[in-house]
C-alpha cells in the first residue's frame, strides 16, 4: 500500500520525468535514425560511382564472340579452307561433379576415343575449374541430338556451336595451307587470356604462318546474367573481327597436274611466276590429309604417317634440301662470267678429268672428254670439267659470296614457317662442324653443286626464276592477296623489291642461251621438247646419296629417306617471254635422273596448254641423259686430301 | 442521399474512434511502400504480395480491435497475459523447427512464433510492475525488472534467436528507461557487457552467429562465403544512388544477386529502386511512427498507459536500426526484419497489434476539456 500512496503523490513529478525521458528518447532515436540515413547517403551518394561499377560488374559478364577464321581461295576463287558448323561437347569441371562418372555416363552415348579422354585430363590439369574445356569436337548430329534428350542428366555440360575448319580437297594443300589444330599448353601460354575462348590455332603451313591474320579478333558481347551465371540479355558488344580471308597464286588445276605428274615418285616441285614470285604451284609427296589434325588425329592414324619410311609429313620444299647437283650450274656459270675470269666463248678443253696441279686424283665427267667447251655448251651439256676448273680458278671464298648473292645460304622468305636456309661450302661453315681445314678439292666439287652443299628446291627456284626474268632475285610467295572481310576489296601482299643478281644483261643471255641449249640437239635434256610449241629452258641435275651400284633394283619407297637419290629439274618456259619457272626433285632409290624433266615438261603443259597429265605411273624415259656429279662427297673429299 | 452519407460517415467516425488517424495514415504509407516492393523483389512469386496484405489485415485487424481496450482493462490482465505467453516459449524449445533452432509452433495453418506474443506481453507486464512502484525506480525494483526480463529473454536466447531477444529484452529496458532509469545503470549495463562479450564468444553463440559477426568486421575477407550477403548488399544500396533505378529496375534482387530479398534484405532492394530519397521517406516515416507513440505516451494520464505506450514506440525503432544498419553494413548481421517492409513472419501483425495499444492509450486518456 505504500509504494502506491506515494505514487499518487508523485503523479505530476513521475509525468514531468516521463515527459522528460521520452524527449530524450525521441532525440535519441532522431539522431539514430539521422545517422543512419547518413551511412546511407555515404553508401547511395558519396560512394555511389563505385558500388554502381560493381554492380554492373555483377550483372554483365563478357562473352567472348569467336570470329569466322579466314577462308583461303586460290587464285582463281575455289575455296581451299573454310569452315563448317559442328557442335563440341565442352564440360565445366567445377559445375559437373564426379568426372569420371560424368565420362562414363556420357559414354553411352557419345563417342569417346581414348585420345578425347586423354586430352581432357591434360587441359582439366592445366586450366582453372570454372573454365570450360572441350571434350569432343565434331559431336555428330546422331549424338548431339542424344544428349539434347539427356542434357539434364549432365550438369556443367554443354553441347556448343563452332566453326570447325575443313580442307575440301585433302592432301592436294597440305603442305601448302598445313592445318590447325587444338590449342595446347604452349599455345595458351603465347595466346593470353583474350585468345583463349579460341580452340584452334594453326599448326603447320599458311594456316600457322597467317595465324594472325586468319584468326581475326575475339570480341565480345555484354550478356546480363544472373547469379547462376545464365544468360539473359545482351546489353551490347565489341564485334568480333573476322579473320582475314587469304588468296593464294596457287592454281588448283596445275597444282592437281603437278602431282598427276609426279605419278607414282615421291617428290616434291615448285612452279612460280619468275616475273613475280607467285607460287603457281607447290607439292611434296607424298602428302597426307590435313583434316585428320584438325580435331586431334588418332595414335592409329598418326603412327602410321609416322612410320611411313617416305615421311608424308615432311615438307620437302621447305624443310628438305641437299646438293644442287648440275642445277646450280648456270649460277655458277654467271659468277664465272660477272668474276671477268671467264667470258661467254672463252673455251676450256674438257679431257673428261679434271686435275688439281700436282695432285693425282681426278674429277671425271660422267661422260668422258667433251673436248673444247664454251659456256653455253658447259650449260647445255653439263660439262663437269669446265666447272670443276671455273671453282678452283674462282677460290672457295669468291665461290661463296657469289652463290649468296644468288640467294643460297638464307632463307627464300616464303611465307610459310621453319624454312631451310641450306649450306654454301666455305670453310667458315666448315669451320664449324669439323676440326679439319678447308681442302682444295673441296671447292673443285662444290663447283658441280656436290659436297657439302644444301639446297632447297624454293632456293633452285627462285635461283632459276632471276635467270628468266633478268636477274630479279624475286621472293617466292604463296598469298598473292588478303581482304579483311568479304565486303572488302582483296589487297596485294606487299613484296620487297628484289636483289639484282646481275648487272650485266650479256652475261644473263649468255646463261639463258647455255640452258635453251638443254633443250636443243646435244643438250641433256633434248627428249624434253618433243612436240612442244613453246621453247623451254632448262638444266637438270643429279643428288647422289648413296653409292650407285648395288642398290639399283631397291625400291625407292622403300629406302631410308636420308638414302635416296634425288633427281632435279629446274627450268622455265617460254624461254622467250617467261611466264613459268619451275624446280624439281625426284626421290629414286636407285639409278637415273630421268624422271624430273619429264614432270617439269608436263607442268608447263599443263600451264602454257592447259592439258592435264594423265595420272598413270612415270616410267623412265631411257633417251633421257643421264646427268650424275661424281662419287659421293665424303670419296670426293678424301680424294681431295 | 444526404442522410444516409451522414449515417456512413458516423458509423465510420465511430468505428475509428479508438483509431490514432496519424499513426494509421503512417502506416498505411509504410505498407503501401512495402507492399510495392515485395512486388518487385518476388517477382517471381507474386502470392507473396497477397499473402503480405492478407497478414496487413489481418494485423489492421487485432490493432483495430486492441484500440478499444481501455488501458485499465489492459492493466489488469497484464500479469496473467505475461504468464500465458511465456507457455508458448517454454513449448517451442520441445517441439519447435527452425532453421538455426526451435524458433516456430506448427499449427497447421500457419507457423506461430511464441516470440511474438512476448514483444507485447513483455511491455506491458514491465508497464504494470513499474507503475505499482515509486519512480525512478529503486534498486530492488530494477533487479524484479531485470528479472521480468530476463525469464523470456532466456527463453528465447536457449531457442537461440539472437535477434528477437534482443528485440524483447530492449522493450523491457524502454520501459525501466522512460521510468527513470538511473543513468548509472547503463555504465553498469555497457562495462557488463564488456565483461561479458568474451565469455558470449566462446560459450553461448554459435558457429554461424560468431561467422556473422566476423563478416561484419571485414565482409570482404571471404567475398563468395559467408561474406556474400553484405557485399551484394551494400552494392545493391549504393548503385542505387539518390533516386534509384526504378521500381521493378534492381538488378541485385532481381538476378538473384542480393539474398533474401523478400525478407530481411529487402530495405535494399527499397535503397536500390528508389535511392536515398526513398530510403530518407521510409526513415523519416518510421521516425513519425516512434515520435507519435511517444507523443501519445507523453499525453497520457497514468503510468502504465505511459510506459506501454512509450516502450512498444521505443521498440519499433530496434527494428529499424538494426535491420538498416546490419544489410548496409553498418552493425553486425542480426535476423531482424524490416517493420511493414519484410515479407513474412508474425512480425508485422505482433507490431500492428502492439501500435493497437498505442493507440487504446491514446483514445481511452480522459480528455483535459471534459
Amino acid at each position: 500500500m505504500g509504494p502506491r500512496r506515494r505514487q499518487l503523490k508523485n503523479a505530476a513529478a513521475e509525468a514531468m520525468q516521463f515527459r522528460r525521458r521520452a524527449a530524450i528518447a525521441f532525440l535519441a532515436v532522431a539522431a539514430a535514425l539521422a545517422t543512419l540515413g547518413g551511412w546511407y547517403f555515404r553508401l547511395q551518394v558519396v560512394e555511389h560511382a563505385e558500388y554502381a561499377t560493381r554492380s554492373d560488374a555483377n550483372r554483365i559478364k563478357p562473352r567472348p564472340v569467336v570470329p569466322g577464321r579466314g577462308l583461303i581461295f586460290d587464285r582463281k576463287g575455289r575455296v581451299l579452307a573454310d569452315n563448317v558448323p559442328a557442335y563440341r561437347l565442352d564440360v565445366v569441371p567445377d559445375e559437373a561433379g564426379d568426372l569420371k562418372s560424368l565420362v562414363k555416363r556420357l559414354s553411352t552415348i557419345v563417342a569417346l576415343t581414348p585420345e578425347d579422354l586423354e586430352r581432357f585430363d591434360k587441359e582439366r590439369n592445366a586450366k582453372r575449374g570454372f573454365r570450360p574445356i572441350t571434350l569432343k569436337l565434331r559431336v555428330g548430329e546422331e549424338e548431339a541430338a542424344r544428349f539434347a534428350v539427356d542434357r539434364w542428366r549432365y550438369p556443367g555440360v554443354e553441347l556448343v556451336p563452332y566453326l570447325n575448319r575443313r580442307y575440301p580437297y585433302g592432301d592436294l594443300f597440305a603442305h601448302v595451307i598445313g592445318y590447325v589444330g587444338r590449342i595446347d599448353e604452349a599455345d595458351l601460354a603465347k595466346m593470353g587470356d583474350v585468345d583463349s575462348a579460341l580452340t584452334h590455332t594453326g599448326k603447320t603451313g599458311l594456316e600457322r604462318y597467317y595465324e594472325d591474320a586468319l584468326r581475326g579478333k575475339v570480341g565480345y558481347e555484354k550478356i546480363e546474367t544472373n547469379v547462376q551465371g545464365r544468360a539473359l540479355r545482351r546489353l551490347g558488344q565489341v564485334p568480333a573481327v573476322p579473320g582475314a580471308d587469304l588468296r593464294l597464286s596457287i592454281d588448283m588445276d596445275l597444282q592437281r597436274a603437278m602431282v598427276a605428274a609426279f605419278g607414282d615418285n615421291d617428290g616434291s616441285a615448285v612452279a612460280l611466276d619468275p616475273r613475280t614470285g607467285e607460287i603457281l604451284a607447290m607439292v611434296s609427296l607424298p602428302s597426307y590429309d590435313p583434316n585428320l589434325f584438325v580435331n586431334g588425329i588418332s595414335h592409329q592414324d598418326y603412327k602410321t604417317l609416322m612410320d611411313d619410311p617416305s615421311r608424308p609429313l615432311f615438307n620437302r620444299n621447305v624443310l628438305g634440301g641437299g646438293p644442287p647437283g648440275s642445277t646450280v650450274k648456270p649460277l655458277i656459270a654467271l659468277a664465272g662470267l660477272d668474276s671477268g675470269l671467264r667470258r661467254p666463248e672463252d673455251k676450256v678443253f674438257s679431257t673428261g678429268e679434271f686435275h688439281i696441279p700436282g695432285q693425282k686424283r681426278g674429277y671425271r665427267d660422267a661422260h668422258g672428254g667433251a673436248g673444247w667447251t664454251d659456256l653455253r655448251k658447259s650449260i647445255a651439256a653439263s660439262v663437269n670439267f669446265y666447272y670443276y676448273k671455273l671453282a678452283y680458278d674462282m677460290g672457295i671464298t669468291r665461290f661463296d659470296a657469289y652463290m649468296r648473292k644468288y640467294g643460297f645460304g638464307a632463307p627464300t622468305g616464303i611465307d610459310l614457317a621453319g624454312e631451310n636456309k641450306g649450306v654454301v661450302p666455305s670453310p667458315e661453315w666448315k669451320a664449324t662442324r669439323s676440326k679439319e681445314h678447308w681442302y682444295p678439292g673441296e671447292t673443285v666439287i662444290s663447283g658441280i653443286g656436290q659436297g657439302y652443299w644444301v639446297a632447297t628446291i624454293l632456293q633452285l627456284a627462285r635461283g632459276v626464276s632471276a635467270i628468266a626474268n633478268g636477274g630479279n632475285l624475286i621472293r617466292p610467295h604463296l598469298v598473292a592477296s588478303t581482304r579483311t572481310g568479304f565486303d572488302h576489296p582483296w589487297l596485294p601482299t606487299p613484296q620487297p623489291t628484289p636483289p639484282r643478281i646481275t648487272d650485266n644483261p650479256a652475261h644473263l643471255r649468255a646463261v639463258q642461251e647455255g640452258m635453251m641449249g638443254t633443250m636443243q640437239p646435244g643438250g641433256t635434256g633434248y627428249s624434253l621438247v618433243h612436240g612442244a610449241p613453246y621453247l623451254m629452258a632448262g638444266k637438270t641435275g643429279t643428288a647422289q646419296k648413296i653409292g650407285r651400284r648395288g642398290n639399283v633394283s631397291v625400291d625407292p619407297h622403300q629406302l631410308p629417306f636420308n638414302l635416296r637419290h634425288q633427281a632435279l629439274f629446274v627450268g622455265y618456259a617460254p624461254a622467250d617471254n617467261p611466264t613459268i619457272a619451275v624446280a624439281v626433285m625426284v626421290e629414286h632409290g636407285g639409278f637415273g635422273a630421268s624422271t624430273a624433266g619429264p614432270i617439269a615438261r608436263k607442268i608447263f603443259d599443263a600451264w602454257l596448254l592447259g592439258t592435264m597429265p594423265d595420272a598413270t605411273p612415270q616410267t623412265n624415259d631411257p633417251t633421257v641423259a643421264d646427268d650424275i656429279g661424281p662419287a659421293p662427297a665424303p670419296a670426293a673429299a678424301e680424294a681431295a686430301r | 442521399m444526404n442522410a444516409l452519407a451522414r449515417i456512413l460517415i458516423d458509423v465510420t467516425a465511430r468505428l475509428l474512434r479508438t483509431v490514432d488517424l496519424w499513426l494509421l495514415g503512417a502506416l498505411l504509407a509504410l505498407m503501401t511502400i512495402g507492399l510495392a516492393v515485395l512486388y518487385s523483389a518476388g517477382s517471381e512469386t507474386p502470392h507473396l504480395v497477397w499473402a503480405q496484405a492478407a497478414r496487413f489485415v489481418f494485423g489492421l485487424a487485432a490493432m483495430w480491435g486492441l484500440s478499444r481496450i481501455p488501458p485499465t482493462r489492459l492493466r489488469h490482465w497484464s500479469p496473467m497475459v505475461y504468464g500465458i505467453s511465456l507457455l508458448p516459449l517454454l513449448l517451442v524449445l520441445a517441439i519447435g523447427q527452425g532453421k538455426h533452432g526451435n524458433h516456430w509452433i506448427n499449427l497447421g495453418f500457419f507457423y506461430f512464433q511464441p516470440s511474438e506474443v512476448i514483444k507485447l506481453s513483455l511491455p506491458m507486464m514491465m508497464a504494470w510492475y513499474l507503475q505499482r512502484e515509486t519512480l525512478p525506480p529503486r534498486f530492488h525494483v530494477v533487479l524484479i525488472g531485470g528479472g521480468l526480463i530476463a525469464i523470456p529473454l532466456g527463453l528465447i536466447l536457449l531457442q537461440p534467436d539472437f535477434g528477437t531477444g534482443m528485440l524483447v529484452a530492449s522493450s523491457g529496458v524502454f520501459a525501466l528507461f522512460l521510468a527513470g532509469l538511473s543513468w548509472w545503470w547503463f555504465g553498469a549495463a555497457v562495462a557488463g557487457a564488456a565483461g561479458v562479450a568474451p565469455v558470449a564468444w566462446f560459450w553461448y553463440l554459435r558457429e554461424y552467429q560468431k561467422e556473422r559477426i566476423l563478416t561484419f568486421l571485414n565482409p570482404e575477407s571471404d567475398p563468395l562465403g559467408a561474406g556474400w550477403n553484405i557485399i551484394q548488399s551494400k552494392i545493391a544500396i549504393g548503385a542505387g544512388g539518390l533516386t534509384g533505378k526504378g521500381w521493378g529496375q534492381g538488378s541485385q534482387s532481381h538476378l538473384d544477386y542480393l539474398p533474401e530479398h523478400t525478407t530481411d534484405f529487402i530495405f535494399a532492394v527499397l535503397s536500390e529502386e528508389f535511392g536515398w530519397i526513398g530510403v530518407a521517406t521510409v526513415l523519416a516515416l518510421y521516425l513519425f511512427v516512434i515520435g507519435r507513440c511517444l507523443w501519445i505516451a507523453a499525453e497520457a494520464r497514468d503510468g502504465y498507459s505511459r510506459i506501454l505506450a512509450g516502450a512498444i514506440g521505443l521498440s519499433f525503432f530496434v527494428y529499424v536500426i538494426v535491420n538498416g544498419g546490419m544489410i548496409s553494413g553498418m552493425l553486425p548481421v542480426v535476423g531482424v526484419p524490416m517493420p511493414l517492409l519484410s515479407y513474412g513472419g508474425t512480425s508485422a501483425v505482433s507490431l500492428l497489434a502492439g501500435l493497437g495499444l498505442v493507440m487504446a492509450v491514446g483514445a481511452h486518456r480522459p480528455r483535459h476539456t471534459t
